[in-house]
């Protein structure tokens, strides 16, 4: 099975991710998007799986308080 | 890794046979970008879809006052750049890989276009997948609180 997993960050300040997993998120562990590091606080099903496919959402959140979620911003 | 194996894990080919998937893999050509290359540039002219193989790459808009702001990352097993192969207009975002070693495949279109024509099922299969790839998109960006900034 793979797991196709749409990542939203907890705040909206950082940009999610869509990426496939060989294995389902757990809540607590921890997934980089980007050059981040977050920890999934919230898995679900987005849609009914399909072929050898499951669709999740998950909502993650930076490891530490004080990790640097800015997105990159350049003039 | 066989590319026909790395074909096998992208949601974009499931339905197709193994045949079927060896001629997509015989049009994709490979290529490694280094962390922040940019791949492709908004508003250039988009001729190929693109499958992310291994890395990660950040899709960027850029701004009417000329700032760029990352709006979405996406990892393996995910495609881009097929906006531009089914409206054939302008590449709406840039897309730059975030990691060195990102390895990606690129599908031309008139290679793409010719082997869906000489197997219309590969057509029908891909273009159903390819809007199940953009529904999907979509209901990420629906719950990405980001994408309102």
């Amino acid at each position: 099975m793979i797991y196709k997993v749409s990542y939203v960050v907890v705040g909206g300040e950082y940009p999610g991710g869509i990426k496939n997993e060989s294995e389902r998120p757990q809540v607590g562990s921890v997934v980089q998007i980007g050059r981040v590091k977050f920890q999934v606080t919230e898995v679900h099903e987005i849609i009914p799986p399909r072929d050898d496919f499951q669709f999740l959402h998950a909502t993650v959140k930076p490891v530490e308080e004080t990790a640097n979620a800015e997105p990159s911003k350049t003039s | 890794m066989d590319l026909v194996q790395i074909l096998r894990g992208v949601d974009l080919f499931q339905g197709l046979n193994p045949e079927q998937l060896r001629r997509l893999a015989d049009i994709s050509h490979r290529a490694v970008y280094r962390s922040d290359d940019v791949i492709f540039s908004q508003g250039s002219v988009g001729d190929k879809l693109y499958i992310i193989a291994d890395g990660q790459v950040e899709i960027r808009f850029s701004d009417a006052d000329g700032s760029d702001h990352a709006v979405l990352f996406l990892g393996s097993g995910q495609i881009f750049g097929e906006m531009a192969l089914l409206d054939q207009g302008k590449r709406s975002a840039t897309v730059a890989a975030v990691q060195d070693n990102t390895i990606v495949y690129g599908m031309a279109r008139d290679e793409f276009e010719a082997l869906c024509l000489a197997d219309t099922s590969i057509g029908y299969v891909m273009m159903r997948n390819m809007a199940l790839d953009l529904s999907f998109k979509l209901r990420h960006k629906n719950l990405d609180p980001s994408t309102d900034l």
